[in-house]
């Protein structure tokens, strides 16, 4: 195959140890043409005991978690409490360009005399990618996490949730996803140097800084103003800037702050002929302080769902973008799969799964390369179908009755 | 060892919030990242909050929100709208490995210097434009900011508690890590290829699609299974229970899971809750999960006269995952991790004095210098020093533009 086919990341071979934290790590240089390997144990990587599953059925090739994240790899189970198993690790990372330990605990990794020195005494050109909660150093180096608790010891949560309420996470381990793309960046970093001057290294990935790095402008408003900001979800933050309901869902409005879109907005408003509009008009819209006092936020909702409870988000949005207003609707994942933007753009794809016959739909890449595109080569691989030892107990699915 | 961008050159038109960060990683690593930006046509980050001490002093260059997107970049100012702005442009270009831009789609061919007119002068240029929604498609041109993107991409859906309105992260969440980050990886791979076959090449990257990618497995669910997976809180299927749980103090709250009955017995004793440990209501993780409200009111019960800090810490010594929800006060001045780590640097800004910056969130073992080693440009700051040293202009070439309102 040519680069074209394959991405700007043809003959890279990638090793990982597959964990939460950087398990879209391969994805990424998969889908850019990157050989990635996942090198499993016994019984499985944990994520193929991890809802969803296909047809709600739990087993081994049918976790959709897994088949979505894996897409694109390779699986070889090896035992590494095993001296065979060692033997043979020894020999892949020998021939590999870039190990990435996913697990969350390299130092079980050290224990077996696979830490990062020995690694590179087998292959000096290694780029090891470690990922894990806290980074390999400091006094939480060996502390336990979970996607909640990094979310909560980076701060992104305390921005999360509901003003006069909990604080609550973002869907879908975010703070595990946030290590991944950052150790993404921080690998390519390393392979192009080691490209150039044949010399690997550690990249040391932490995903709780991972986490501090979407602070979007906490830190600097508690370094320069000594203000702490806090989560204020549940309520618009003023008239015209936050979520609002219309008749099968929700919409996210823009009209203030950022957007300066409140004219647009009005005049919209005005000719669907919007009782109370006009009043929108008035002076007093333009001081801040009252559009974001309880009684402008409360004035605005009621002209403004006077309107948006008769219509669908779809009929919002396309109104809004008649109108060149910042308005979104809140969509599903069926609204998704649905959009005719994404459509249009070729985004999701169909990738064949062996293991169950079955042709899933999913996200493809979020970039078009021009020259080398890269696509998503195969479905997830079953345990072990690319070699490695007999398979031993497989992952068990968790709980039945847990959340997907 | 150097950083590992030294020699790479990027002439950056990223503005607001999803694309500095992208160039932002490059330059920490050594990249030449030349802002083109103009006084003319702002990026109004330059003038929204937080300021140095709370005052913008009508300056363009006190903006904290705009600072932390754009350590170790040069500012060069060129009025794009003036009718030689394309033919300087190009000449930056020419000597340019990438170029990136997140304006509207088909602006940057509007200005004169799209992709063909940057190839025509650099055949092997890495060219970067990531709209909110790509480069085509019905609504390419649909206007957005990170939180439209947020409702737009299924974050917010799946995000908070199912019988309350979504709530996503509270923030503009795409732009801070998936546009970017994704970005920034997309040009990394397309430097690889060249370095390997001397091509370039234009990237067209949606930053609504680096959202959505990030939430498979719920798009799977719904396009293998039919199910909307919807908002969950803060429940996990591997662990029970799972919540945030109110401490002692103004808004303080601890986040913890238990993954198994080991950890289980281990939270009953550090709560001091043996009545917990023998209640047969929650003996399997499988009773856990199914009365996981019972459940939180009864941890609840027993951590709101505690300290969220000291109950971490008792947590995290039996082994059970654990962390006192941190603001932003706290991560600045009271964190002992990130501390060692050197997560957060002060550099001197002209303006601004000493101020705080995010140190990139991994380390390269090799790198032997500092990776912040500038603060934010103030607007213009490199103009004659680019001009100079980039194109070998003279002082009175330099005068000359300047006047004409040129580099403006």
């Amino acid at each position: 195959m040519t680069a074209a086919t394959t991405g700007p990341l043809a003959g890279i071979d990638v090793l990982e140890l597959p964990g939460p934290y950087a398990e879209y790590t391969g994805k990424l240089f998969a889908d850019l043409g990157a050989r990635v390997t996942l090198v499993e144990p016994p019984a499985g990587a944990a994520a193929r005991g991890r809802p969803p599953f296909l047809d709600d059925r739990a087993g081994p090739e049918r976790s959709l978690w897994f088949g979505y994240f894996n897409a694109g790899k390779r699986s070889v189970v090896l035992d590494l409490d095993d001296p065979d198993g060692v033997t043979r690790f020894r020999e892949l990372v020998a021939e590999a360009d870039v190990l990435l330990d996913g697990t969350g605990h390299p130092r079980l990794m050290a224990d077996r005399e696979l830490g990062p020195a020995q690694l590179r005494s087998l292959n000096p050109r290694l780029v090891h990618t470690v990922v894990t909660p806290f980074g390999t150093d400091g006094p939480y180096a060996d502390w336990e996490a979970t996607d909640l608790v990094l979310m909560a010891l980076g701060g992104l949560l305390s921005l999360g949730g509901y003003a006069d309420g909990q604080p609550t996470r973002a869907y879908g381990d975010q703070a595990c996803l946030a290590a991944a793309q950052f150790a993404a960046i921080g690998t390519m970093l390393a392979v192009l140097e080691a490209e150039e001057t044949g010399a690997g290294q550690l990249v040391d990935v932490s995903a709780q800084e991972s986490v501090v790095m979407a602070h979007e402008n906490a830190v600097p408003y508690y370094d320069l103003e000594g203000v702490v900001r806090t989560r204020n979800g549940g309520t618009p933050r003023q008239a015209a800037v936050g979520v609002y309901p219309c008749s099968d869902g929700h919409v996210y409005l823009l009209a203030k702050g950022l957007g300066v879109f409140w004219p647009q907005l009005v005049g919209w408003l005005e000719e669907e002929g919007v009782e109370g509009a006009s009043g929108l008009r008035e002076d007093k819209w333009q001081d801040d302080t009252f559009a974001a006092g309880e009684e402008g936020k409360a004035e605005f909702q009621a002209v403004f769902e006077r309107f948006s409870m008769q219509q669908t988000k779809e009929e919002l949005y396309r109104q809004a973008k008649a109108h060149r207003l910042p308005l979104c609707p809140v969509y599903t994942p069926a609204d998704l799969v649905a959009n005719p933007q994404l459509a249009a753009r070729g985004y999701f794809v169909d990738v064949h799964h062996e293991a169950t016959g079955r042709t899933l739909r999913m996200p493809g890449l979020p970039y078009q390369l021009s020259a080398t595109p890269g696509r998503t080569q195969s479905g997830a691989p079953r345990l072990g179908e690319h070699g490695g030892g007999s398979l031993a107990e497989p992952v068990e699915a968790t709980t039945a009755g847990a959340p997907r | 060892m150097t950083l590992p961008l030294r020699g790479v050159r990027v002439v950056d038109f990223t503005w607001l919030g999803a694309g500095p960060y992208t160039t932002r990683a490059m330059a920490d690593h050594g990249a030449d990242v030349i802002r083109v930006e103009s006084g003319k046509r702002l990026d109004r980050l330059r003038i929204l909050p937080p300021f140095r001490d709370g005052k913008r002093l009508d300056s363009l260059n006190r903006s904290g929100y705009f600072a932390d997107r754009n350590t170790n970049k040069r500012s060069v100012t060129v009025n794009l709208k003036h009718p030689e702005a394309p033919a300087i442009i190009l000449r930056l270009i020419e000597t340019a490995d990438v170029v990136t831009s997140n304006f509207a789609p088909g602006t940057m061919a509007k200005l004169g210097v799209g992709y063909d007119e940057a190839r025509a002068v650099r055949p092997d240029v890495i060219y970067l434009e990531m709209g909110m929604q790509g480069g085509y498609g019905p609504d390419a041109n649909v206007v957005g900011y990170g939180q439209t993107v947020s409702a737009l991409t299924g974050l917010y859906h799946l995000s908070g508690l199912p019988d309350q309105v979504p709530v996503g992260t509270g923030t503009n969440y795409p732009d801070h890590v998936p546009a970017p980050m994704h970005a920034t990886f997309a040009i990394l791979a397309a430097l690889r290829h060249r370095r390997r076959t001397g091509e370039g090449q234009h990237i067209d990257l949606s930053q609504a699609e680096t959202m959505v990618g990030l939430l498979g497995p719920a798009m799977v669910d719904a396009t293998a299974n039919g199910h909307d997976t919807m908002r969950q809180g803060n429940l996990a299927h591997d662990a029970a229970p799972q919540g945030v749980y109110r401490c002692s103090g103004d808004d303080r709250w601890l986040a913890l899971s238990v993954l198994d009955d080991d950890q289980w017995r281990a939270l009953c004793e550090v709560l001091g809750a043996e009545e917990l440990a023998g209640d047969a209501r929650f003996s399997s993780m499988r009773d856990r999960h199914a009365r996981h409200e019972e459940l939180d009111a009864e941890i609840t019960a027993r951590t709101t006269a505690r300290d969220a800090v000291e109950l971490m810490h008792e947590l995290q010594r039996r082994g059970v995952p654990a962390g006192a929800m941190k603001d932003y006060r706290d991560l600045l001045e009271n964190d002992p991790q990130l501390r060692h780590r050197g997560h957060f640097v002060v550099l001197d800004h002209p303006e601004m004095g000493p101020s705080a910056y995010n140190a990139p969130p991994f380390r390269l073992s090799s790198i032997d210098e500092p990776v912040l080693r500038a603060p934010a440009p103030l607007l213009g700051q490199h103009t004659r020093e680019v001009l100079t040293e980039v194109l070998g202009l003279s002082g009175s070439e330099i005068d000359a533009m300047t006047t004409d309102e040129l580099l403006a």
